[in-house]
């Protein structure tokens, strides 16, 4: 297992060379010029032809590419073009602001998706399973940027108990940053939410009609020992490999999030950074979002080894 | 949200009128409009669009940036709310009677947030780093400054290589915002100063707190020389926290929760609403900005015939863009003068009716044929879709067929600056306080944001005429006589709307009025308690 997982690591620095230099010729073919985005409405040519050099951008792209790594390498992601923040500065400033927003997101997502779920499930064809099934649907059609702002004008105006967007630093504010981040990480939650209970739901229905549920029965055991003791152990394999891909995922789902609420995170820099040709921070968090991904496919697949000792990883490792 | 981001104001109207003395009073100049007493103290948070960039004036290139810079600096000369420039830093000036040199006389009781001394030395430090640093963005404004002489400790003099009549109105702006040579100098470099400019002006508030995407805070400048009509000390406020907001709604709504204070960009189809709610107060006034058509007049593509350019301008109904698209919010336009500006002739109506028949003969004259052509809309913002439909809508009366083609703002912008796009483009343009500002480099021949590829003989010599003489007499009739060619005889584009600057705010902020540049004077606002 422990050689498994040390191939999987090592694995892993080709895969982000490779996400690297796809990402660093696609953000440079792609239309525009991020001078001219930056320059707006001062665009005197002379000015824009030394800005180009100054930063790099006048440099065949394999220089380019050959300089960035060198430094990126060594831990200097650089600048930010547009407004010249270090690059690491700019991640490691929001990270946490986006990890906070997405890990409620997630554990509002889960927990809810196995109560609710499950319930589901044993009560089939139950009004509770109707109106799960009928949340399910609702969840997965209505876009982020419409429930946030539904949300918003609903709880922020009509009713006033939670505030209209923005954050406040956990450490001095520790009550106004928890109001302020409820309907944020629930307009996260909700798609992942649909989907999470979708998945539980059926799994478990998959799991309750196997036969050997039957067998626990007869043996005797307590209709709850039958249920979490063994449908709920094999039931929930699909839904572990489900939640992994949504924990590499926080940073996707936050774009839209983070930008209707004004939360300051990675989302609401990705958005600008993109739109703006931002080139060194368009690489730093595609990186970043692969690494994230990667990571938690392994950790998924730990889960699995533990959850379902059939999965053995050392076999196939030889 | 895109034409936004290319936004960016400027400088103004009276023109070096002789020796404009300084008569009127430091600061009170625009004075709260109601007649209760103001009272100091109190925090406001402003909801603003987006985030600024740079807070060093040199570097700043975006609309939004002066968002903050009106309140941590002050420039040698401002603007009143009617657009008149009036005495700043400087008391009074001086223009030579060839027009080539301006003397200042600056105030004496000026100190930087950091406690340096502002004065002669000053200035001429500020405008030398504008004009030689590398990559400057204020080059261009101050492009024709030859040298700045100090003469004593409260005059400077700037010598030009030529008479320069939109100087002035530059010198409102950022070229002529001061910077602490002392801050600039221990921050750790350049590219660390734009982002944490702290305590670096001179102006009512101080940058104390730069949070990206989150935050800014200005804090009161305890020692600010400007004084209200009674002479009480200017700003009242202790404290404005600046909130970037991109979403319009969410921007509105948290004016109308009451988190935020002030909003400065509501969207268009918001207006009626927050008019009629209790609790909030909404004031506008024409500003400088433009919505234009920009064709591209190159050899090998379609409006390299200018008649079809006339013919789209004839062909659209502006009045009914600016009340089906902008809910009436805007003033209908044919050019880049705007109603504020000193040049404005409200008479001018070339395309006042849509004429979708005369637009048919003029195609049918050209005789090639229907006029078919694309227009490139920034994807992403509903209202630019809307607009170019209901054009497209308007133009098919004339049997004149343009497609829309949706791309990514940054690649209209290239395209646009290259010339190599096919038919049509709309990126607007946030407007200057002289009207040189928002007419030279658009339609001048081979001048950076002349995105049609114009060129008028006629023109470049009307608009260099305007330059070079200070009889703002003279300068009108050159910039009509031009406004009349570029945008009706030989049209460079089609300009069909002015914007309006906005100003909403909850009832118990008072004092603020709105101003032609769209930048809101804090030093003037007040809590009600």
């Amino acid at each position: 297992m422990t050689q498994y997982i040390l191939r999987r690591l090592l694995l892993m620095v080709p895969v982000a060379f490779l996400v690297t230099v796809i990402v660093f010729t696609l953000i440079r073919l792609s239309p525009g010029d991020p001078v001219l985005v930056f320059a707006g409405e001062e665009r005197d040519p002379e000015a824009l032809d030394a800005l180009r050099h100054q930063y790099g951008l006048d440099q065949p792209m394999p220089v380019q590419f050959v300089v960035w790594l060198e430094h990126a390498v060594q831990g200097d992601l650089g600048r930010s073009l547009r407004t010249r923040q270090p690059v690491l500065e700019a991640i490691t400033e929001r990270l946490p602001k986006t990890i906070e927003l997405g890990g409620t997101a997630i554990l509002i997502s889960i927990t809810v998706a196995l109560v609710v779920g499950t319930a589901a499930a044993l009560n089939r064809n139950s009004a509770l399973d109707l109106f799960a099934t009928g949340f399910t649907l609702a969840g997965v059609s209505l876009p982020n940027f419409y429930l946030g702002i539904i949300l918003i004008l609903l709880f922020a105006l009509a009713l006033r108990i939670f505030p209209p967007g923005g954050y406040a630093d956990f450490a001095s504010e520790p009550f106004d940053n928890l109001k302020r981040l409820v309907l944020p990480a629930v307009t996260l939650a909700t798609a992942s939410l649909a989907v999470n209970m979708r998945q539980v739901r059926s799994s478990l229905l998959d799991v309750l009609s196997q036969e050997y549920l039957r067998t626990a029965r007869a043996k005797g055991l307590g209709e709850r020992a039958v249920i979490v003791g063994h449908a709920m152990k094999n039931g929930l394999i699909p839904v572990v490999t489900i939640f992994g891909l949504q924990v590499g995922a926080i940073l996707d789902g936050a774009i839209i999030t983070e930008t209707i609420f004004f939360w300051p995170g990675v989302g609401r820099l990705a958005v600008d950074s993109i739109s703006g040709r931002d080139y060194p921070v368009v690489q730093a968090i595609v990186l970043m979002s692969a690494l994230s991904f990667m990571v938690s496919t392994l950790a998924v697949d730990i889960l699995y080894a533990w959850l379902d000792p059939r999965i053995s990883y050392t076999r196939r490792a030889t | 949200m895109r034409s936004a981001r290319v936004l960016s104001l400027f400088a103004s109207l009276a023109i070096l009128v002789g020796a404009c003395a300084g008569g009127q009073p430091t600061g009170g100049g625009a004075a709260s409009p109601s007649t209760a007493k103001a009272v100091p103290g109190g925090a406001v948070t402003f909801a603003l669009e987006d985030d600024p960039i740079d807070f060093d004036p040199l570097r700043s290139r975006a609309f939004i940036d002066r968002n903050v810079h009106y309140q941590i600096y002050d420039s040698i000369v401002r603007i009143d709310s009617s657009g008149k420039i009036v005495p700043w830093l400087a008391e009074k000036w001086e223009v030579a009677p060839d027009g080539k040199t301006i003397t200042f006389t600056l105030r004496k009781d000026v100190t930087y947030h950091d406690g340096s001394v502002f004065d002669a030395e000053s200035v001429k430090w500020n405008i030398e780093r504008y004009i030689k640093t590398q990559g400057s963005a204020r080059s261009g404004e101050l492009a024709s400054v030859d040298t700045v002489q100090v003469v004593d400790a409260s005059t400077v003099k700037f010598n030009l290589k030529a008479p320069f009549a939109p100087l002035l109105a530059n010198l409102v702006d950022r070229a002529g915002m001061m910077v602490s040579r002392k801050a600039f100098e221990t921050a750790t470099s350049p590219d660390d100063f734009t982002r944490k400019a702290f305590k670096a002006g001179t102006g009512p508030f101080m940058l104390t707190e730069a949070v990206k995407n989150d935050h800014i805070t200005l804090e009161k400048n305890p020692s600010w020389w400007g004084k209200d009509k009674d002479g009480s000390a200017l700003p009242y406020l202790d404290k404005i926290t600046i909130k970037p907001i991109t979403d319009s709604s969410v921007r509105t709504t948290n004016v109308r929760t009451g988190d935020a204070h002030v909003a400065n960009s509501i969207a268009p189809k918001d207006v009626a609403g927050v008019k009629t709610e209790s609790g909030l107060v909404y004031q506008e006034k024409p500003a400088f900005g433009f919505n234009s058509l920009i064709p591209n007049r190159k050899p090998g593509f379609v409006f390299n015939e200018a008649r079809y350019i006339r013919a789209v301008s004839m062909a659209i109904d502006r009045k009914e863009i600016l009340d089906k698209v902008y809910f009436g919010i805007g003033v209908v336009g044919y050019g880049t003068i705007a109603p504020s500006h000193f040049a404005y002739d409200p008479s001018f109506k070339p395309f006042e009716k849509p004429d979708p028949e005369g637009a048919k003969r003029l195609v049918q004259e050209v005789g090639k044929g229907p006029l078919q052509f694309e227009v490139l809309v920034a994807a992403g913002d509903a209202l630019l879709l809307q607009r170019a439909q209901l054009i497209q809508a308007q133009l098919l009366k004339a049997d004149i067929k343009m497609d829309i083609v949706q791309l990514q703002f940054a690649e209209i912008l290239k395209l646009q600056n290259d010339h190599t796009f096919k038919g049509l483009t709309d990126i607007g343009w946030s407007g200057r306080i002289d009207p040189d500002g928002n007419t030279y480099d658009h339609v001048y021949s081979g001048r950076p944001f002349n995105d049609s590829a114009y060129s008028n003989k006629d023109v470049d010599k009307f608009l260099d005429e305007q330059r070079a003489t200070s009889d703002q007499e003279k300068r009108k009739a050159a910039l009509r006589a031009a406004e009349k060619i570029y945008a009706v005889d030989d049209p460079a584009r089609i300009w069909y709307r002015f914007v309006v600057a906005q100003l909403l705010t909850v009832a118990k902020f008072k004092g603020l009025e709105p101003y032609p540049d769209q930048i809101i004077r804090f030093q003037y606002g007040w809590l009600q308690k």
